[in-house]
């Protein structure tokens, strides 16, 4: 009989609000080392914790896309512990109130769907980031008091798969909740995974792996821990509880202390923050502002024919998808087409976003709309797309200039098509024969003879027309 | 030497609009008394930074404001920009503040002076002042006795004439109780009432910022210059009053109750002597007072202990010697920076409180102490809102003992606990409480009656509280006309 992995998570992330949870001071990542700090950051006698309202709509936000229901009567609570990196020496969370309880987050894993359990999530203030050299360390208090919320899943994951899914997931839905900006790497999301196996229903010994620098690495991390725990049992050993980090390069836990005996935080309700209630008004203002979630907009996109490949595409890139949000009514797929490749070639190339060029959401839609009627063809779209960006004329106007108005004279189309009919003998009688694809082969060759200039659109009828005549 | 210093504020304001003196030479007056008198009522006096602030003044038409260049003394756990802030602590002993407590800002934009930092309990934590690093104040009315505290030094510092105003701060007594032991007025006003930004934290659902002063009238003005909201300070509120506006208002047909709690045997019979005459003033003047019985009144001391040390172990837990203030020179680790830094810089008191404080809040013992305490404290409060259905005050001793030797406590920490048996329950309740000054022991030591009021009712008390003043044949500045 083999083992069964138990595995729950614990995810911290920040909350990208403007100013810190309990004072005045920025919530900027990357400013020089403490420059967003002032007396209360630095737990200096005397001060007095504020309550950045802005982190509780944040926060409500993030309840609401992990389904979890609000606790309406809530407090902050003292979590006393001595280290250098913890100002006050505590740290002000939530123990007896976290903001949200009982949610859930849907994944799919083997086509089938599953419910990931989340047992609460829970409001709190990030300490300094220390930093060590041989000889001392140094703190910034810059990430001091940043909001952060913990969501934590009850141990309902039974796989890796599901791990890594069940992160992915939530990174989504927290990115597309515009509450936090999820960057591991900036350590702005920070996962720790407790991993235990067991050959019976009885839950193992739970071992804490923390810090994971990323998604898959909380699948390695899992995977290596399970075997590792397998095989320690196997030989007959006992496990104790304790925490352990991933070696990023070794691809390996290693062990970082073993776990006394109930860690006494003394928690005690923060006397200097008073009780919060959450009133309808205030959570149906903070939820006002939240957007459509992916799989709403994965929806959308199916049903508008754009290739799945692409769907993930544009979903990952969430800037992508917030702006096609205002275009739901155009062709979809040209319009996503010409986000993903040339407009994003050129945000790159110029190091811009879509909102700073000149290209006005008025400008895009008619663009969509003339590629979509053949007014304009992809060759033309590629031309003027510098004019496009970096001019405020209109799309008439640039092609007047450049010439590059499609030809939509009857005249000139019948007599460019009766030419390439005369010249192509051989592929006309092909398509008559029932070589359907014949008919493009043709069609190219009537827009190479236009030189590209003659509306497509009007050609292909016109084309049709005669072949079939 | 000139003794404008002496008169009251009113008179003061009189002369210096006429411009008969300075603030200039208040400041003076202050500084000569100070440098003479052997009370040890401060720990840091800023002679050069009062000046400096009295020419400025000089340049400017006096205005409408009674405070205007008046002296103040400020309690040594209030921040005050530029200026020493130690907490009668070793840990603090160099620290100098960066920014100035709200109601700093409040004093100085008033104008008044600040003659320097006051004496006190180590962070608060006492009622002799003796656990001050710097040693203890003296009472002005009798050298070898203790001023109380943990105000003691503001207490000392108006009593004895030094300075007219001084604030204190009270988390369980801390103002009340050294104004009754150097007879002075002292007032705790409503939790909220005067914002704490800037107050080192002792413990911080208590904790409240007060007025001393001579008289009743001038603390209620003092009051009015300090309480306003502060938005720096989340449980802080403001009512935009006048807390003097009802002095000199009949007060027939009040209604007073008095404890029975306050007047039984844990009273020195010559105080309750004392509470009783009042009793009588206020009855031949119209006054209803009844004698009531309140619940869970004797069970204070047991809830301050657990609440306020609770408190006090996670406040105090960011004096570490990382960041600020004493720091042990040679530590092996981070652990041995913590654990030697609180050893040679707190006293045996704060040390001895942060213990307690943490094991009742350590596991099972929060919920079995610290949240059993905030429930009682709750049932407390309500006990208090039934007296103030039906009576307007609630009158009764200050303490239930007047000011006794230096040293008489010894290292007995109860004993400093039952000093403010009959202060802390405004404190839980987070009512106002004022001490006045009411007449004298047989050793001329002043006793002081308390009176407590309902939630944001100071103007109340400050109205009985003058009534009572105006009634009594007494001379509680005398020990300033010795000077």
């Amino acid at each position: 009989m083999s083992y069964k992995k138990t595995i729950g998570i614990e995810v911290h992330c920040e909350l990208k609000t403007k100013e810190k949870i309990f004072s005045p001071s920025l919530n900027n990542y990357g400013s020089m080392a403490n420059m967003n700090a002032n007396v209360i950051d630095f737990g200096y006698p005397g001060t007095l914790p504020l309550l950045n309202k802005e982190v509780l709509e944040y926060a409500i936000r993030a309840c609401k896309v992990l389904n979890l229901k609000i606790t309406r009567d809530m407090h902050f609570d003292r979590k006393n512990y001595f280290y250098a990196d913890n100002p006050k020496n505590f740290q002000i969370t939530q123990n007896e109130t976290p903001i949200g309880r009982e949610g859930y987050v849907e994944i799919e894993i083997n086509g089938e769907k599953k419910k990931i359990e989340i047992l609460e999530m829970h409001i709190e203030e990030d300490t300094c980031k220390s930093v060590h050299s041989e000889k001392n360390s140094l703190l910034d208090f810059n990430r001091a008091g940043v909001p952060l919320i913990e969501i934590v899943t009850k141990p309902c994951m039974h796989s890796e798969e599901e791990a890594v899914k069940y992160l992915e997931k939530l990174r989504e839905l927290l990115l597309y909740a515009d509450v936090s900006d999820c960057k591991i790497e900036e350590g702005s999301m920070r996962c720790d995974t407790n991993v235990s196996i067991s050959k019976t229903e009885e839950f193992g010994t739970k071992i804490e792996v923390k810090n994971i620098g990323s998604i898959s690495n909380v699948g390695e991390a899992i995977k290596f821990e399970a075997k590792r725990q397998e095989e320690i049992l196997e030989k007959g050993d006992v496990l104790h509880e304790e925490t352990r980090r991933f070696d990023d390069k070794k691809r390996e836990t290693i062990l970082m202390r073993v776990k006394e005996t109930g860690n006494d935080y003394r928690y005690f309700p923060e006397p200097d923050i008073p009780f919060v209630h959450l009133t309808d008004e205030f959570i149906n203002n903070s939820l006002s502002s939240l957007k459509r979630m992916p799989d709403e907009r994965r929806i959308d996109y199916e049903k508008s024919g754009i290739l799945p490949i692409n769907i993930e595409k544009i979903i990952a890139n969430k800037e992508i998808s917030d702006y096609l949000e205002k275009f739901l009514d155009c062709n979809l797929v040209i319009a996503s087409n010409l986000l993903l490749g040339d407009i994003s070639a050129y945000l790159n190339k110029n190091n811009k976003k879509i909102e700073e060029t000149m290209l006005e959401d008025k400008k895009f839609r008619e663009l969509v709309l003339k590629l979509d009627k053949g007014d304009i063809t992809n060759k033309i779209f590629k031309e003027i797309l510098d004019d496009l960006m970096e001019t405020d004329k209109s799309i008439d106007k640039i092609l007047d200039e450049k010439g590059l108005n499609l030809v939509n004279d009857d005249n000139l189309i019948d007599s460019i098509i009766d030419k390439v009919i005369s010249e192509n003998e051989k592929i006309v009688n092909d398509y008559k024969s029932g070589n359907t694809r014949s008919a493009k082969a043709l069609m190219g060759l009537v827009m190479k003879e236009g030189k590209g200039k003659i509306n497509p659109s009007i050609a292909n009828t016109k084309l049709m027309e005669k072949l079939d005549a | 030497m000139s003794k404008y210093i002496d008169l009251s504020i009113k008179e003061i304001h009189e002369l210096l609009k006429e411009k008969k003196i300075t603030p200039t030479i208040l400041v003076n007056e202050c500084f000569e008394r100070i440098e003479k008198s052997d009370l040890n009522a401060f720990i840091t006096l800023d002679k050069e930074g009062a000046l400096k602030r009295v020419s400025e003044l000089e340049k400017m038409e006096v205005p409408d404001d009674l405070l205007f260049g008046i002296p103040i003394a400020i309690k040594d756990n209030i921040m005050v920009k530029d200026m020493k802030c130690t907490c009668a602590s070793r840990m603090l002993d160099n620290f100098v503040s960066i920014y100035d407590a709200g109601c700093i800002d409040l004093v100085k934009n008033h104008n008044m002076i600040i003659i320097g930092k006051t004496n006190m309990d180590e962070f608060a934590m006492g009622s002799t002042s003796e656990t001050s690093y710097y040693g203890a104040p003296h009472n002005p009315w009798n050298k070898d006795k203790v001023t109380g505290g943990s105000s003691g030094g503001s207490a000392a510092s108006v009593s004895g004439g030094l300075v007219p105003l001084a604030l204190g701060s009270d988390t369980g007594g801390s103002v009340r109780q050294p104004s009754s032991f150097t007879g002075i007025v002292g007032m705790k006003p409503t939790y909220g009432r005067v914002s704490r930004y800037g107050l080192v934290a002792f413990a911080s659902s208590l904790d409240q910022i007060g007025p001393m002063t001579r008289n009743v009238y001038e603390n209620a003005l003092l009051l009015n210059g300090i309480s306003a909201l502060d938005n720096r300070d989340l449980t802080s509120f403001a009512t935009n009053e006048d807390f003097t506006r009802k002095i000199g208002e009949s007060i027939k047909n009040f209604k007073v109750a008095i404890p029975s709690y306050f007047i039984s045997d844990i009273v020195d019979s010559e105080i309750k002597n004392k509470v009783m005459d009042i009793k009588k003033l206020l009855e031949d003047n119209g006054v209803l007072v009844d004698i009531v019985d309140i619940k869970h009144i004797d069970k204070t001391v047991t809830l301050y202990q657990i609440i306020a040390m609770g408190e006090a172990s996670s406040n105090l837990a960011r004096f570490d010697g990382v960041r600020y203030g004493y720091s042990y020179d040679e530590p092996s680790s981070l652990d041995d920076l913590y654990s030697k830094t609180r050893r040679f810089g707190f006293g045996n008191e704060v040390k001895r409180r942060i213990m307690v404080g943490s094991y009742l809040l350590s596991g099972e013992n929060a919920k079995i102490y610290y949240n059993k305490a905030l429930e009682i404290r709750d049932d407390l409060q309500k006990n208090f809102f039934k007296v103030f259905d039906k009576y307007d005050l609630i009158i009764g001793p200050t303490t239930a003992r007047c000011a006794y030797n230096l040293g008489e406590n010894g290292d007995n920490p109860l004993k400093s606990f039952m000093d403010d048996i009959l202060v802390m329950h405004a404190n839980m309740g987070g009512f106002p409480s004022l001490s006045m000054p009411v007449g004298f022991n047989h050793e001329h030591l002043p006793i002081g009656l308390q009176i407590i009021g309902n939630l944001r009712d100071e103007a109340t008390i400050y109205q009985l509280a003058s009534f009572i003043e105006k009634n009594i044949d007494e001379d509680f500045g005398g020990v300033r006309n010795e000077l």
